[in-house]
């Protein structure tokens, strides 16, 4: 009895646990902390923050019950991430909610998102630069995009061994975004540039908004065909949002079908954080290049709209350049709260929205060609 | 470990300028793109108006009768049912004002048929004009 008793015990995570476990553990209770205290991107990181704590309880192997093993029911939740279906899940919720009208308005505000996808291309070189494989230093300049479906997608075709700290990474910066970009805006914008009013949004028709997901999804994907399963399913949720015949569609895309899979998604991509998966130089290296990148995207949507003044009659502001990356809405938001922390009158939150959307756009785009450059 | 070297020998610098080039001369066509769409169906609506109302037209032709009134006038209220509509707006700008500004205020309010309705109001006498084309207006009217 007393051996059995012994036996048991030895098959405890209390027993099993070494340092890395807890060093996870803390990781994962931050997640949680920021999520439902300080309320940064909550339906993200209350997810993944318990995905964490549930994936780094210590196990016997070879008994089907983690996220690597074979017929475990993890590993069968995880199939999602790994196969990108989770990814164009959401995407296809995020079309449904997109409201594209501040884009339409301002075209060329779609050159900010654009612009902001040069951090993605710059951490692709600094990855290879520290000597990662080409196809894991495209997974990691992918963060640069600032887009976690994405970046998910992205590595689960390319490196899926790196799904883990890659996802954590982007996720993490997308959650830091009110820490991170106000200061590369205020250090690359002066006062006068901060105050630039931008002028109020032309009304866009119904029919605009109709006829734009399809010329959109004709122009991006015979352009990069391997984005199909991202801006396929993002320009079919806006369509069925704005075509109007289908509204009972439209809602169940940006309700239960993305509430669903960003459950299964954040929760499975934390439980892939095994100590013993996870903490591992690369994934110090990872979060390093994610905050290069998400901070190279930043300065560079931001520096891209100075250019771009240069040559404009109606200038733009520079802020919003910063919310050329694609974490929706976050970036936007912070664009909008530092241009009324100059001017209480300036009401920059639309034409963020519209960098944003663009954003959006763009990174999917660039995975499609990064994935493209390894067929 | 660290090197330029191992950019080039994946053929980094490529792929980053090729990327590059790839995803901003796409978003920079879609936004061409989208800055055309509302062009295009304004054409395209007058188009269908144009069609549309030599269709109509035949159509009118066809059913109406010989001496049938071909166009009807708007309807506009009395000029003193006209007179208080319009002295509140009228009230809101600095006299002597322009009837540029005062025509706005009713776009802003959507009045009908703004036009006939202020040549009312300056042919009844409750409009004045005064130096450069301007105007004020009557109080005297008022009482």
């Amino acid at each position: 009895m007393f051996d059995l008793l012994i036996h048991f015990l030895q098959n405890t995570g209390y027993y099993l646990a070494d340092y890395r476990h807890y060093i996870m553990l803390v990781v994962g209770f931050s997640f949680l902390y920021l999520g439902t205290s300080k309320n940064y991107e909550p339906l993200l990181l209350v997810p993944i923050g318990f995905g964490i704590l549930v994936g780094n309880i210590p196990f016997f192997k070879g008994f089907g019950i983690g996220i690597y093993e074979n017929n475990s029911v993890l590993h069968y939740l995880y199939f999602g991430v790994t196969t990108g279906v989770y990814p164009s899940i959401v995407f296809l919720g995020l079309g449904a909610m997109t409201d594209f009208s501040s884009l339409l308005s301002q075209p060329k505000l779609m050159l900010l998102g654009a612009a902001a996808q040069m951090g993605i291309y710059f951490t692709l070189l600094s990855a290879l630069f520290l000597g990662f494989l080409p196809r894991e230093a495209a997974s990691i300049a992918i963060i640069g995009g600032a887009d976690g479906p994405t970046s998910i997608f992205l590595t689960a075709k390319l490196a899926p061994h790196l799904i883990g700290p890659i996802a954590i990474a982007a996720y993490s910066y997308m959650a830091l975004i009110p820490v991170i970009q106000p200061p590369i805006m205020r250090l690359l914008t002066s006062r006068k540039e901060r105050l630039i009013k931008m002028p109020p949004s032309r009304e866009v028709s119904k029919k605009e908004l109709i006829i734009f997901p399809v010329v959109g999804v004709l122009l991006c994907c015979y352009l990069a065909p391997t984005a199909l399963p991202l801006l396929g399913l993002l320009f079919l949720g806006n369509f069925l949002k704005e075509c109007g015949v289908v509204d009972r569609l439209a809602k169940t895309a940006q309700s239960a079908i993305i509430d669903t899979a960003t459950i299964f998604l954040g929760f499975t991509v934390g439980c892939s954080t095994q100590a013993d998966v996870f903490l591992t130089p690369k994934a110090l290296g990872i979060f390093f290049l994610g905050a290069v990148a998400f901070s190279i995207a930043t300065a560079s949507g931001v520096i891209f709209a100075k250019i771009m003044n240069l040559f404009l009659k109606e200038k733009i502001n520079p802020l919003l350049g910063a919310a050329g990356v694609s974490a929706v809405p976050g970036s936007a938001r912070e664009v909008h709260l530092m241009g009324l922390k100059e001017d209480p009158t300036n009401f920059l939150l639309m034409h963020g929205m519209a960098c944003n959307s663009s954003g959006v756009i763009g990174s999917a785009i660039c995975a499609g060609i990064l994935w493209s450059f390894f067929m | 470990m660290f090197s330029f070297h191992n950019i080039t020998a994946n053929n980094g610098w490529a792929m980053a300028a090729v990327g590059a080039s790839i995803v901003f001369s796409g978003l920079v066509i879609l936004s061409f793109a989208i800055s055309q769409i509302h062009k295009l169906l304004a054409l395209w609506d007058e188009r269908a108006q144009y069609f549309g109302q030599s269709k109509k037209q035949g159509l009118e032709e066809e059913t109406k009768g010989p001496g049938a009134p071909a166009y009807s006038p708007p309807h506009i209220p009395p000029v003193d049912e006209l007179a208080r509509i319009y002295r509140p707006l009228a009230k809101q700008l600095k006299e002597p004002f322009d009837l540029i500004q005062l025509f706005e205020k009713t776009k802003e309010m959507d009045i009908p048929h703004p036009h006939l309705s202020i040549k009312r109001l300056r042919e009844a006498g409750y409009l004045l004009p005064q130096q450069q084309d301007l105007f004020i207006w009557n109080k005297q009217k008022d009482n």
